[in-house]
This record gives structure tokens, C-alpha cells and sequence, in this order.
């Protein structure tokens, strides 16, 4: 409890998390500071991570559609790739929205401070400002979002330009005319995808036996056959046990019981095998901040800390790792500083992988309900009975609605298909409102879109499903 | 007459508990039908019965332990010609025969799911008697083949006729296809993703085809679009190899190994936070609940599937403090108060309602008094030196914005006593029969405002240094009398002080602040005689009352603490060093 109604804050790190909380602070009618490196808040998600990819998975998903328009009859040439113009046409997408949020953070009155910052006690820090100076400054609250960086593989780091991570890999200074993409998660796959329409063959390998580990299979399975056409390889069961680099490439050895060829020379490797939390800040010993095994700051459901006056929000506290998820805790947080009783606990966070299919889920998933050995119900939704995805000449989809057996209320929704990452919004919607199979099946959902996969998912629960004829057993 | 004894359950459980029986005297029963829900060391098993006719007489009762072959009930009636083939049929074989009546469940799950016959979905298929092998059936006109998306059944997994093992894609849909053979999966001949054509062969079994039991006609089998199946015969194969679930993973979960890179859980939990089931309540819902201080897991939902709305949440707010109230008023808690004369009697009288604060003193000292036996030390402490001190520091509090009164040091002081006598930073957990230490220092201050007795409490008084306790005191007593106190500037408390020496007095019985165990109360301080080095003196004395709870509190060390309190006024230096 502070004798200050309107406590002064400083949130560490400008990304997704760090900008909403202190948005929401300044809104609230606190004094806050907002301390990044950069020039304008945004943080990973909008310098290197979200944003650029979805910038260049938009180009990739257009070469993709220019070639498949010869099955509907219109032919282009292969299309002709200028990559500086590409570059700083995504460059000036990041530049657009940083500078917004650089607008709307002097908008809100938030100092914002160029600079790193690091702890002298709980309640200073010490800020180097990128211009040179230092400064210590006190407050009442301090939030971390310091967020979380490429993780490496200690025993394969290689100090090679043509050895990435997700980062170099999102600068595009070239198009290689092989990559390997080491990790089938869904930064891999993301990144991969953009390369391979861009013309590098690109092969990923994975230690697991699937693609996107920890997903339902069955979302992945589309995507997988996808993907199997439009990269070189896939390797599964497998892993790199030596990077070298040689005047041609990297020469990558693997292991694994189902290699053909152990070893192969690539131009480029990208290395995506996970984020690590950024919870080494400078002095974080000095307050009592405590960090988890797997380096993830520990909060209680405030995202308050072990010290009191401490709160922390994002990547830095652990999975999911997304932006949407850093930006809701953010604002949770600076709602409990602001005297709220509030607590993190959504039912749905959704996860988006933006490959060509995408799938998207939220709430409970098959694969956890097994593992809990929990009683569900499920419900699928072939596309190529949608109208829409036959149009679209994309009916490799499927919508499922995972149910509670007795009530009947929506747990889960998982998708696979074009565009479903708009789509998962209503599953959202559906899990955090316990929304039952009858409400999502009388919603009426306007046709022909994809969106009536979901309507449809739920009659299929009832065996009655327009468009697909399966009927429960009698 | 024939008896139903309790089957075999499973290797090595020879008893379990009756969690639930689904049938009661009279009931007529059929064979494979579900009579008693049983939890064993393993797991939560559904029996069936092995007999039809009329339940008689049920010898067992819900909560008692039963042992296999034990007598359950009793049934009169024309089935039981047929009944003694089936008893002899009973033990070790058919519960795993049919898996779906053994159906481990969790607990905390629903166990009333919906039940119906399993009738092939996509042909109707007849079993082939003593197979080896399951081949792709037909599908339908024109389908020759589909693309394998998911498979229900590894190698060692028991099947069973109709039970779905796989998930096909064809041209025109996904369908469920189920077995027609029984036995033991041994090999499993195609993988998720492949092309299978009909007639191709998609497993093998163990040793040639288990005769196939009679199947009782109304053997109940859950239907869940697979999902329950695929897990019965999870669960099967797992009982069948003695492995735990870890072990007997099915084919499309991940190698155990751990995994980089996995996408995240998604169950919306904080990391190392309990984790909890999703409640069926809107976010609005959940959050009103959080500010009316409702668990809203205990919550009961009067919505479809039991959704939780805005008045479900109130309702059981109002009824939680009914009950509280209650149980307050409840025999042996409170005694109840005499009925009141009429006063009016003997003269005139005005009726006021008790409100707000009035209100809540009166329930929260009442309760306090009632649960607390309460004893009073008193003491003395010369304060002519820290009088001085007091003086000395004024001018810094007063630059604060705070005025460095009695009561201002008294929080320093009893924030340093209490680090040395952590009982009286405590609470009872009678109920658990747990001491609780706190390991912060929040004191409450009465204050006496004209809506009545509020006590803000300042938090980690200990970290705070005599100016800083000054301003904060301050400013907090004036947000009291301004009414602009949160309640949250009033909860966490760990010890409290009153100060009446504004007043006047020469000492008190303060009531402890339950749920703390102490509370030290301050009177005026005056001038006395005090015999010093010879002679008496004349000294400001302060006199000092400290109530606490004997539960907790020894009177020894009430005196100790209360001494140490007293010598710490006595010896303002070191008040000034810790500053
Ligand atoms: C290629 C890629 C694609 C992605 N795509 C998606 C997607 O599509 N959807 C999605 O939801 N998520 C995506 N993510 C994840 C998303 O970027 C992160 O979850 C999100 O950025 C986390 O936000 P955050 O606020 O916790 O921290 P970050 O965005 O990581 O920001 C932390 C900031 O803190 C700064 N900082 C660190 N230490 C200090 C210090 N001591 N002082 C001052 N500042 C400091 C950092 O420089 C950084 O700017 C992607 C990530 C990558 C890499």
C-alpha cells in the first residue's frame, strides 16, 4: 500500500508489455517512465519479431497465390524479387508503427527514456541513456518487460554471418540459395516459409517427431503436407550435432535414426530453437526479485514479484511467449498497482502461427486433455465443405470445438486453415464467455465465410451439421 | 435369488471404496450396466453388473470399503437363468473386455456422460471371428481410399469390435472407422498422413484374434466423437503392460524427451501459480467476483452449462455473509442477548439504526472478544529524554509534511520490538493448528474519527525511518477523518496501536485486533516523581497497556515485550541511530 493514490512507475523494456502498461499507468493518472534502447517503444514484437514477420509473410503469401492462379486459369511470370526495395518497404512498416507509438506515448505524457536501465534497490534504477549519460531515479513501482532473446545452443554457436537467428534472418541481406532452419517451432516455420517463396530451398530440422511440438496433431497435419511441397525437406527424429563453416557454406552433421544423409553444406542456417527470458538485469540481485530454473522471473497472479515493489510482465515471466499475452498481464499489473483487485486469469490465450495454412488455437487443447486424462468432447469441421475455402481453392482446413462432455460448454478451439488467426477471435470470445455448443450453434454466421466453419463445428457436436453428413451413432 | 459379488477389478486391487451407487431396491437391472462407482488406489472404476433382473437387497452402502467378491446386492426375477452364465463370465476378463465400463475418470470430472450403443459409423462391418488382422473396410460408393489423420491405437493397445481406431479423410469427408476385430494391436502398419486404400491392411493383432466375447446387448459404450474411445483403449493398453501413462504415450504425442522448443500450454496460467480449472463465468463476472472478495470456484452457476452471471456472484456474496453472521450468532460461539426492557417506560427514547462503521466495529470487536482470551499488561516508560528527541526531529517531520507525534515513534519502536518477538507479529490458525509468522511489519493506528474508530495500517514500518512513519501517519489519519480511507488501506495489519493520550487516561484494556494477537494501547503521559540514582526526580512518564491474546502469548513474555518497549522509549539513541 502506497500513501500516494497515484504512484510514479517506470516500466523497464518498451515492448507490447512495457507499452500497455504504461499506457494504461499514464491513463490512470500516474506518473510514468518508459525505459528501451530504442528510438520509439515497440520491443521485439514490433522492431524483430511479429511485426516485420507478418510483414513478409503477407509477400510471400502473394508469390505463393501468383503461382497457384495458373489452376484458375491466369498465368504470371515468375515474379522478380527487389530486395532493397522489399527491406525498406517492411523497414517503413516498423518505422510507421513505432513512430505512433512514439506519438502516443508523448500524447500520454510518458517520459520516455532512450537507455538501459539497471537496479540500485527496489525502488531506483540506474539509467545509461543511449546519448551517454546516467541517471539514478527513484519511484514507487517499477515493472520489468524486459522481454526475452533468441536462445542458442551453446555447443553449436558458430561466429558466422551466415549462421542467423530469428533477428538476421528478419534484416533479409540476402536470399541464400539454401537455408537450413534448425527447429520446426513456429518462428522456424514462419521464417521459412518467407525464404522459400523468396526461392531459397529451404529444409528444417527437427529433434521431435512433428512439426510445431506441443500443437494438436491434427491442426499440424495440413500444414505439414504443405510445407512438404514447398520446402526442400523436413527432417524429423533428428538433430545437428556439429555446425562448420567451409568456403562454400556450413557444413551441418545430424543425428538421428531416420537420416538419409548425415551430412549436407547450406549457404545460410537460421537458428530458431527457442526464447530465453531476459531476467540478467544489472542489479536485479540488489532488490528481492526471484528468478525461476528455466531464467523466468517469478510472479504471483498481481505479476508482482517476490519484492514488493516489483512487478513483472511479458516474456520475462514465461510461456506463452506471445505479445498479446505481455500486453494483458501488462495492464493487469498496473491495475493491481492502481489498487484493483485484479488477477491474471484469462480461460484463452489464443496462439496464432501465421504459416500458409495458419492454425490457431485457445483454451484447452486434445493433446493437453490427455495428458490430464480429462473427459472431452470433439467436434470437427472439415473446410472442403465450406464454401468459402473452396472458393479461396483452399479446403485443406478444419475448425474443431472441444467440449465439456456434460455441459456442454466450449473449452477449446483449434484451427487449421487460410486466414484462420482472424478467426480464433471468436473462439476466444466462445471459451472466456462459456459459451456453450447451442449459443455458437444459433449465432447465426454470415455465408459464404470461413467464419461458418465454427457455427458448423458446433452442429456437428448435435450430428446435425449442414453441410457435412455425419451422424452421431443412435 | 442370485447375488452380484464385486469382480475381479485388475491385477493386484483386491478392494476399493464405494464412491457412488447408481441403484437402490427395486431398480431392474441389465447385465453390462453400470451399478457402483468404485475408487481404488488406481483409479475411479465403474462396475457392471453381470446380473439382470430386480435389485432386492443391497448389502453395501456408499463410503464403505468393498473387497472383490464381496456380496453388492441381490436381484429376484426371470433373468436369472441367464444370470448364473453370465456371473461365471464376470471376474478378470470383462471389465477389460469391455473397457469402456472401466473407465478410469478423474475425480474432480463429471462421471454422468452421456451413454449410447456403439453402431458403426461409416459401414456397418461384422466382425470377422478370429482374425488377425484389420483391413481398411468399405467406406462407401466410390471411396477407395482416404488420407490417414489420426490414429487411435498403437502396438499393445487392446481393441475391441466397434470401437473407432482411426480417423480417415476422404474426398467427401472425415470419418471414424471403427474396428471389427478384438484383441491385442501387435503391429500397426500405416502412419498419420498416409494414403490407405480399402482392403489394405492397417494392423495385426497379438497371437491371432481374443475369441470374441459374447458382448452383452446393452454394454454401454461412451461416445465422444473417438476422443473417450481412443483414451479407454488408452487406458487398457495400459493396464495390459503395467505401464504408467508416461511410458505408454500414444503414437501421436511427442518422444518424452523435452522438447526446446514447445508452443505454449494454453490454460492461461501464471507459471508457478496453482493451477486451476477455467470457470464457466464471463471475464466481468470473474472480476466482480475478485472485488467482492469471492472465490468464484466456489461459485454455483444457475446459466446454461452452468455458467456463472453477475447475480449468481452476488447472491453467493450475501449468502456467504449470511452464514457468517450466522455462525456467529450460532450456539456456542455467541451467547445470545437478553431481551431488552422497553425503556420507554420510564421515559422517551430515539431508535437509531447501527450503520456503517458503528457496524462493523461492533461485529468485528465482538467477534474479537469472543475468540480472543484476552489479557492486559501495563507498564511504565520514561520518556522525559525522548521528549527531547521528539522535539529534535520535529522540524524534519514537520518538512515531510508530517507531525512527530508519540504515536509516530511508538510505530518504530514496536516495529523493532516485534522483529525481536516475532509471537506478537502471529497469527492462529486454530482450525489448522498453525502458528502464521508474518514476515512484514504492517502496524494499524487507531484513529478516532466522528463516523467512529478506523485503523489504517501502514505497511513494512520497519523499512521506514521516524520522519517517514511521521508523514505517512499523517497524512493517513487525515484521509481517515476526510472519509477518503480505501479498504485496502486498511487490510494486512500485523499489530496494532492505539493512542488515547490525547484524551487523557491513566491506562486501559485496548481489545486486540483479531485476527493479530496484540495490540498496545497509549495514555497520557505525566509528570512523576521517580527515584533516580538517590533521590526522586521529576520525569514524564508514559504509561503503556498492551493487550494479547493468551492463546499465543505467555505473560512472561507479554512482560518482556512490553519491558523491551519500554526501555526502547527510555533509550531514544538508539531510536536515533536506527532512524
Ligand atoms: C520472429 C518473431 C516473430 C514473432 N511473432 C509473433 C506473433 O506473430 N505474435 C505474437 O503474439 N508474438 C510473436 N512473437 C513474440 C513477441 O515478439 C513477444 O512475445 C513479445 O515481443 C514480448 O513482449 P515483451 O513486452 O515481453 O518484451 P519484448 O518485446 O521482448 O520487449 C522487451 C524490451 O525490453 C528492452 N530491454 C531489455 N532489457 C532492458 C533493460 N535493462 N533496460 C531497458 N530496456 C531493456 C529490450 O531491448 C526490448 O526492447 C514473435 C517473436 C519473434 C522473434
Amino acid at each position: 500500500m502506497s500513501d500516494n493514490p497515484k504512484p510514479s512507475i517506470a516500466v523497464l523494456g518498451g515492448g507490447p508489455g512495457g507499452y500497455a502498461a504504461a499506457f494504461l499507468a499514464a491513463d490512470l493518472g500516474m506518473k510514468v517512465t518508459l525505459i528501451d534502447p530504442e528510438v520509439n517503444p515497440g520491443g521485439v514484437c514490433l522492431y524483430r519479431g511479429c511485426i516485420p514477420s507478418k510483414a513478409l509473410l503477407h509477400v510471400a503469401k502473394v508469390i505463393d497465390e501468383s503461382h497457384q492462379a495458373k489452376n484458375w486459369g491466369i498465368e504470371y511470370s515468375d515474379p522478380k524479387i527487389d530486395l532493397p526495395r522489399l527491406r525498406s518497404w517492411k523497414e517503413g512498416v516498423v518505422k510507421k508503427l513505432t513512430g505512433g507509438l512514439g506519438q502516443l506515448s508523448k500524447a500520454r505524457s510518458v517520459q520516455y527514456i532512450q537507455g538501459q536501465a539497471a537496479f540500485e534497490n527496489s525502488t531506483t534504477l540506474r539509467v545509461a541513456k543511449t546519448g551517454g549519460a546516467e541517471e539514478s531515479l527513484s519511484f514507487d513501482r517499477i515493472i520489468i518487460a524486459t522481454g526475452s532473446r533468441p536462445a542458442i545452443i551453446p555447443s553449436l554457436k558458430l561466429n558466422s554471418a551466415r549462421v542467423m537467428d530469428s533477428t538476421g534472418a528478419l534484416d533479409l541481406s540476402e536470399v541464400p540459395r539454401s537455408l537450413l532452419v534448425v527447429g520446426g517451432g513456429y518462428i522456424g516455420l514462419e521464417l521459412g516459409t518467407v525464404y522459400a517463396a523468396l526461392g531459397s530451398k529451404v529444409s528444417v530440422v527437427e529433434m521431435l517427431a512433428g512439426l510445431l511440438p506441443g500443437a494438436d496433431r491434427d491442426l499440424v497435419l495440413p500444414l505439414h503436407k504443405r510445407v512438404e511441397k514447398i520446402f526442400d525437406s523436413i527432417l524429423l527424429n533428428t538433430t545437428v550435432s556439429a555446425m562448420k563453416e567451409e568456403a562454400s557454406g556450413i557444413r551441418v552433421t545430424f543425428e538421428g535414426q531416420e537420416i538419409k544423409e548425415r551430412e549436407k553444406v547450406f549457404d545460410k542456417v537460421l537458428v530458431s530453437v527457442g526464447r530465453k527470458p531476459n531476467s540478467e538485469i544489472p542489479g536485479l540481485d540488489k532488490t528481492q526479485v526471484q528468478v525461476g530454473p528455466r531464467g523466468f522471473i517469478q510472479v504471483n497472479k498481481q505479476l508482482q514479484t517476490h519484492d514488493p515493489a516489483i512487478y513483472a510482465i511479458g516474456d520475462v515471466v514465461g510461456e506463452p511467449m506471445l505479445a498479446h499475452k505481455a500486453s494483458h498481464e501488462g495492464r493487469t499489473a498496473v491495475e493491481a498497482i492502481a489498487g484493483h483487485k485484479v488477477a491474471f486469469e484469462p480461460n484463452a490465450i489464443p496462439a496464432v502461427v501465421f504459416t500458409d495454412p495458419e492454425i490457431a488455437w485457445c483454451g484447452l487443447t486434445e493433446t493437453q486433455a490427455q495428458k490430464e486424462n480429462r473427459q472431452i468432447k470433439v467436434a470437427r469441421f472439415p473446410w472442403a465443405a465450406s464454401g468459402r475455402a473452396v472458393t479461396l481453392d483452399r479446403p485443406e482446413g478444419m475448425t474443431k470445438l472441444i467440449f465439456d462432455p456434460e455441459t456442454e460448454r466450449v473449452l477449446g478451439v483449434g484451427i487449421v486453415g487460410v486466414g484462420c488467426g482472424e478467426l480464433i477471435a471468436e473462439g476466444v470470445l466462445a471459451v472466456e464467455m462459456a459459451a456453450t455448443a447451442t449459443d455458437v450453434a444459433l449465432s447465426i454466421h454470415p455465408h459464404p465465410t470461413l467464419s461458418e466453419t465454427l457455427m458448423e463445428s458446433a452442429e456437428v457436436f448435435f450430428g446435425t451439421s449442414t453441410h457435412v453428413y455425419r451422424p452421431k451413432p443412435r | 435369488m442370485t447375488e452380484f459379488k464385486l469382480p475381479e477389478l485388475g491385477e493386484n486391487i483386491d478392494q476399493g471404496d464405494l464412491v457412488r451407487l447408481m441403484i437402490s431396491p427395486g431398480a431392474s437391472i441389465t447385465e453390462g450396466q453400470p451399478v457402483m462407482e468404485l475408487e481404488t488406489d488406481k483409479a475411479v472404476v465403474e462396475v457392471p453388473s453381470s446380473v439382470a433382473g430386480t435389485v432386492k437387497e443391497i448389502r453395501v452402502k456408499e463410503g464403505e470399503k468393498v473387497k472383490v467378491g464381496q456380496v453388492i446386492f441381490t436381484v429376484e426375477n426371470g433373468a436369472g437363468g441367464k444370470t448364473k452364465a453370465a456371473e461365471a463370465k464376470a471376474p478378470a476378463g470383462k471389465i477389460s473386455d469391455t473397457p469402456a465400463q472401466s473407465v478410469a475418470q478423474p475425480k474432480t470430472e463429471s462421471r454422468s456422460v452421456e451413454r449410447r450403443a456403439v453402431a458403426p459409423q461409416a459401414a456397418a462391418i461384422p466382425a470377422t471371428p478370429g482374425a488377425t488382422e484389420f483391413r481398411l473396410p468399405e467406406l462407401g460408393e466410390n471411396i477407395d481410399q482416404g488420407d490417414l489423420v489420426r490414429l487411435m491405437i498403437s502396438s499393445g493397445t487392446k481393441v475391441s469390435e466397434g470401437q473407432p481406431v482411426m480417423e480417415l479423410e476422404t474426398d467427401k469427408a472425415v470419418v471414424e472407422v471403427p474396428s471389427s476385430v478384438s484383441g491385442v494391436v501387435k503391429d500397426v502398419r500405416v502412419k498419420e498422413g498416409q494414403k490407405v486404400k480399402v482392403g489394405q491392411v492397417i494392423f495385426t493383432l497379438e497371437g491371432g484374434a481374443a475369441p470374441q466375447p459374447e458382448r452383452a446387448k446393452h454394454a454401454p459404450v461412451e461416445h465422444a466423437d473417438g476422443q473417450h474411445e481412443a483414451r479407454v483403449a488408452f487406458q487398457a493398453a495400459i493396464r495390459a503392460e503395467g505401464k504408467t501413462e508416461e511410458q505408454a504415450l500414444p503414437p501421436d504425442q511427442p518422444r518424452p524427451t523435452a522438447p526446446m522448443f514447445a508452443m505454449p500450454e494454453q490454460l492461461g496460467k501464471v507459471a508457478g501459480t496453482e493451477h486451476r480449472e477455467p470457470v464457466a463465468a464471463a471475464p466481468h463476472v470473474r472480476r466482480l467476483a475478485r472485488e467482492l472478495g469471492v472465490d468464484i470456484h466456489d461459485v454455483k452457476g444457475s446459466g446454461a452449462g452452468g455458467r456463472i452471471n453477475e447475480d449468481d456472484v452476488k447472491a453467493h456474496s450475501k449468502a456467504l455473509l449470511t452464514s457468517a453472521t450466522a455462525a456467529a450468532h450460532a450456539p456456542g460461539t455467541y451467547l445470545e442477548e437478553p431481551a431488552l426492557p422497553d425503556f420507554a417506560k420510564w421515559g422517551k427514547i430515539e431508535r437509531v439504526p447501527i450503520r456503517g462503521v458503528r457496524r462493523k466495529t461492533a461485529e468485528h470487536l465482538r467477534i474479537a472478544w469472543n475468540t480472543v482470551p484476552h489479557v492486559t499488561q501495563q507498564d511504565k516508560a520514561d520518556i522525559t529524554e525522548l521528549e527531547q528527541l521528539r522535539a529534535r526531529f520535529a522540524p524534519k517531520a514537520e518538512e515531510a509534511g508530517g507531525k512527530m507525534t508519540v504515536t509516530a515513534i511508538a510505530l518504530k519502536v514496536c516495529a523493532s520490538a516485534l522483529k525481536v518477538f516475532p509471537q506478537f507479529n502471529a497469527s492462529i490458525d486454530m482450525a489448522k493448528e498453525e502458528i502464521i509468522y508474518k514476515q512484514y511489519i504492517n502496524i494499524g493506528v487507531a484513529v478516532d474519527t466522528d463516523r467512529g474508530l478506523l485503523v489504517p495500517v501502514i505497511c513494512e514500518v520497519d523499512k521506514k525511518n521516524i520522519v517517514e512513519l511521521a508523514a505517512e501517519l499523517t497524512q493517513l489519519s487525515k484521509k481517515a477523518r476526510d472519509k477518503k480511507l480505501t479498504p485496502t488501506e486498511m487490510e494486512g495489519g500485523t499489530f496494532t496501536i492505539t493512542n488515547l493520550g490525547g484524551i487523557g487516561g491513566t491506562g486501559f484494556s485496548p481489545i486486540v485486533n483479531h485476527p493479530e494477537v496484540a495490540i498496545l494501547g497509549l495514555s497520557r503521559s505525566s509528570m512523576e516523581p521517580v527515584w533516580l540514582s538517590g533521590k526522586f526526580e521529576a520525569r514524564r512518564v508514559l504509561p503503556l497497556s498492551l493487550s494479547y491474546d493468551h492463546r499465543l502469548i505467555d505473560g512472561a513474555d507479554a512482560a518482556r515485550f512490553l519491558r523491551w518497549i519500554a526501555e526502547a522509549f527510555e533509550q531514544p539513541f538508539l531510536l536515533s541511530v536506527q532512524g
